[in-house]
């Protein structure tokens, strides 16, 4: 049977938490990937972050990139962005905030460059201001949806459950800011936009699938261990995951690939790449980080030790003793110590 | 069977016939700035402002904007804690408009204590004491009262008598310590601020000390632009209510007690806290009784717009508070055009392809996908159409893109219903129990799953501003359709496919082939 029918049938038998070294690598490849480029190149920050001039102008000239820049260089206004509009139609051009008497140089010789008159030329200085305000609103609502994500996640699944996923999602937002970083892209308001995107995203499918290892565990308790349930739900889970991945990836794919190939819109394409990587990586850290996570910590709760060690003594044909028999056959009159679980098992629709 | 079908003809009418209905009546989604063209402009202000006196602002904004008229469906509206967001679709005199909203003005007319000339003000040496003598020299004429009693022109010229005056200790810290000017002007309180006088032709700046003002804005019945013919300018009238009237008679008279040629019988016009005119009180004006009649003018020059503009402005009050003009976009209408024929062809292609790989991969399930996106779809442009015309609810590039993620996690719903279908099934079951049972166990997730996004998008909805608002409140609709279609929709749908040959039988686009049952067993 081929590895897609198996994907598709949940019949794979990968170990996902037993090769947990395997995927936290890889993940910490990419993770020290973003740490070095952040190390190197800082986050290329719009001007709706840094304050700054940005001057706006047709280019009936037809000037080219370098010639735009080298202007605005020789004008006093260094390490100015130039974008071309419209094929080269019209330009743009930010700069870091300069003196008045710098802009007006600079307005003067973007004028000549493209052949326009300084008059018709749009030109606006944004001060610091509106950029850091949609940041610092993000991350004031990000930190409250964070803490009420985590207490709805906590009742409704478990708080280890939480853990696991913030993890996740945490690693989600630094690939992805570490894709900003190492291209270089300009961090604009919509930035933001893009990283609330994944981070919803990346929580939402965290708890897709362990809404499914909940699920499975008032159904299987008594000849797995909470590693093999975790295995389990993942197996099953997992063909549920690439398809929805799939089915994500394709309207943002297709925005980057219509966007930037087909239709050059430099903003766009940047915000798609965001998205595309932040999508991909929600939907890795949910299977490779989230649930191998859970498993390990799970693991630590003294109810799934003892219920190892049962596990282990009734395949070494040693004799279980009563308290654990208690509990391993009748979970429902179990005394609860320590997690969540167990609830008395649901009815099975085999 | 035919309950279910009666529930998805409803279903079908709502959506499909609803958007029909909503096309052919001309409603449909306001597109925002960025994918129009236009401008937009953030207003903040100062921290801690009230959340009333921000709506009060936006009340006037609104009403000084449908007076200049010329701008087709101007957008005000509050966002985040203390800033407002003026959109002008259309790029025709934005910056004309633009003025006329931000501008706070707070017009006052406050007595003059003393003129000093020159640039340097009370901290630096040479301050005019209004007891000593100062020459005056006829100046052009900028109050007038009803009755036309013209208002004598008359300024001062700079003086040699010079004395040092003490600054009342409690405007010290509010003086710049370099030209000794206000820092900032609270019209209850005096100040010192520049103004350029003009004798002879000649123009000359001054640095008038203040009084607090008298007379505020607020009692302003009327302003009206108008043009004085033998002056040749123009000016705005003014036409005050009854206690404003007997404030500047009394502002008026008191100036007249003073003798003729004393800085302190002239009365400061503030705007903004730029002084714009500053008149002395004419010589017949009566001292006990002052100027009656409540009307005043400010002349504005040769400038027939600003006339009409402050006109505007001035009818309607000030602004309640400041504002700070932290950013202005302006996008051309060709680049609005062009993200928005990205966002429709790219959202257009992402589905073809999300639609084939579902019908791959699903077979029968999937078509009841393509046609629960579709319902989908037009339930959502209905929303957005009808808010758009009822609440002015715009369609942003963010928004676009909270819809695309939203297709995502709608597409999703569908995955986790019919993943769990194809559990039931290798588990035994037959398709048609396989299909109602798995929806109970699959809709617990795709709630779980939603109420995290709705979370999401109620948080930052109301925490949020600018754009990262216009993202929330779309994939809190998205999210809200999302649990709708599949009950509303996905759960009768696909009832009904695993009841017909199509979904239930044994063909190659049957349930039972998509959950991988060999062919020979499938029923």
């Amino acid at each position: 049977m081929s590895l897609y029918q198996r994907i598709s049938r949940g019949e794979t038998t990968i170990d996902f938490v037993g090769l947990r070294r395997r995927w936290f690598a890889i993940s910490a490849i990419f993770l020290t990937v973003a740490g070095i480029a952040f190390a190197f190149r800082q986050l290329n920050l719009g001007i709706e972050f840094e304050g700054g001039v940005a001057i706006q102008a047709d280019n009936p000239a037809g000037a080219e990139v370098s010639e735009i820049r080298q202007a605005a260089t020789s004008a006093g206004a260094g390490g100015a962005r130039v974008l071309l509009i419209n094929d080269g139609e019209a330009i743009r051009v930010e700069t870091p905030p300069v003196d008045g008497d710098t802009e007006q140089r600079l307005v003067e010789a973007i004028a000549e460059v493209t052949g326009t008159d300084p008059a018709d030329n749009s030109r606006e200085s944004v001060g610091p201001t509106f950029g850091n305000l949609v940041a610092r609103q993000a991350v004031i609502a990000l930190g409250v949806f964070l803490l009420a994500a985590a207490i709805f996640i906590s009742f409704r699944l478990e708080w280890k459950m939480a853990g696991a996923g913030m993890v996740a999602l945490i690693h989600d937002l630094f690939i992805t800011l570490g894709v900003y970083a190492i291209t270089g892209f300009e961090v604009t308001p919509a930035t933001v936009v893009a990283l609330l995107t994944i981070l919803g995203y990346s929580l939402y499918d965290t708890v897709v699938v362990f809404d499914k290892v909940e699920e499975l565990e008032s159904e299987l308790t008594r000849e797995m261990t909470y590693t093999d349930l975790v295995n389990r739900s993942m197996n099953l889970v997992l063909a549920r995951s690439l398809n929805t991945s799939l089915t994500s990836l394709l309207p943002v794919g297709s925005l980057l690939f219509v966007g930037s190939i087909l239709l050059g819109a430099a903003s766009l394409r940047d915000f798609a790449l965001a998205l595309f990587v932040g999508i991909a990586s929600g939907t890795y850290s949910s299977i490779f980080v989230a649930a191998p996570l859970l498993a390990v910590w799970k693991e630590k709760d003294q109810e799934w030790i003892d219920h190892r060690l049962r596990i282990e003594r009734r395949a070494a044909g040693l004799p279980v003793t009563d308290r654990s028999r208690r509990r391993a056959s009748a979970p429902a009159a179990m005394p609860l110590s320590g997690g969540a679980r167990p609830r008395p098992p649901r009815k099975r629709n085999r | 069977m035919r309950r279910r079908l009666i529930g998805l003809f409803v279903v079908f009418v709502l959506a499909w016939g609803g958007l029909a209905t909503l096309t052919v009546t001309g409603y449909e989604p306001r597109l925002g700035l960025d994918l129009q063209g236009g401008t937009s402009v953030l207003l903040t202000a100062p921290d801690g402002t009230d959340a009333d006196v921000l709506e009060q602002a936006v009340e006037q904004m609104r009403r000084r904007i449908e007076d200049i008229g010329g701008v087709q469906e101007p957008e005000i509206q509050i966002s985040g804690s203390n800033t407002v967001l003026v959109q002008l679709p259309g790029v025709s005199d934005e910056e004309r408009a633009l003025e006329a909203i931000g501008r706070t003005g707070l017009l006052t007319f406050r007595p003059v204590l003393g003129v000093t000339p020159g640039l340097i003000g009370p901290l630096g040496s040479s301050y005019v004491d209004p007891t000593t003598t100062t020459t005056t020299t006829p100046d052009t004429a900028t109050t007038t009262d009803a009755s036309s009693t013209t208002v004598a022109p008359s300024s001062t010229v700079p003086s040699t008598t010079t004395t040092e005056v003490a600054i009342p200790p409690e405007l010290v810290d509010n003086i710049d310590p370099q030209s000794g000017l206000t820092l900032t002007d609270d019209p209850t309180e005096e100040a010192y601020l520049p103004y350029l006088t003009s004798t002879f032709g000649q123009v000359f700046p001054v640095i008038l000390h203040l009084g607090p003002a008298q007379v505020f804005g607020d009692t302003i019945e009327d302003a009206a632009p108008g043009y004085d013919s033998t002056r040749a300018e123009w000016l705005v009238q003014l036409e005050f209510d009854a206690a404003g009237g007997q404030a500047f008679a009394d502002l008026t008279g008191k100036a007249a007690g003073e003798p003729s040629g004393d800085p302190r019988r002239q009365i400061a016009i503030v705007l903004d806290g730029e002084v714009i005119s500053s008149p002395a009180v004419n010589e017949d004006v009566d001292p006990g009784v002052g100027i009656t009649g409540g009307r005043a003018v400010i002349t504005v020059g040769n400038n027939q717009q600003e006339a009409q503009d402050l006109g505007v402005v001035l009818r309607y009050g000030a602004l309640p508070v400041a504002f700070e003009r932290s950013q202005v976009n302006k996008v051309s209408a060709t680049l609005g055009a062009d993200s928005l024929r990205i966002g429709l062809i790219s959202g257009l292609a992402g589905l073809a392809l999300v639609a084939l790989v579902l019908v791959i991969y699903y077979r029968s399930l999937g078509v009841v996908a393509i046609f629960g996106l579709t319902v989908f779809g037009s339930l959502l442009i209905g929303i957005f159409s009808l808010l758009g015309e009822r609440i002015g609810l715009t369609l942003t590039l963010a928004g676009v893109t909270g819809i695309i993620v939203s297709v995502g996690i709608t597409a999703d719903s569908y995955i986790v219903y019919f993943e769990r279908i194809k559990d039931e099934i290798r588990n035994g079951k037959r398709v048609r129990s396989a299909v109602t049972d798995a929806f109970q166990s699959a809709f617990r997730t795709i709630l779980t799953a939603d109420f995290v996004s709705l979370l999401a998008a109620g948080l930052l909805f109301y925490l949020a501003v600018g754009p990262v608002k216009g993202f929330a409140l779309s994939l809190g609709i998205a999210t809200l359709l999302d649990i709708f279609v599949a009950r509303a929709f996905t759960r009768r749908a696909a009832w009904v496919v695993a009841h017909t040959r199509f979904g239930g039988g044994e063909g190659a686009m049957s349930i039972a082939a998509a959950a991988g049952v060999p062919k020979e067993e499938r029923r």
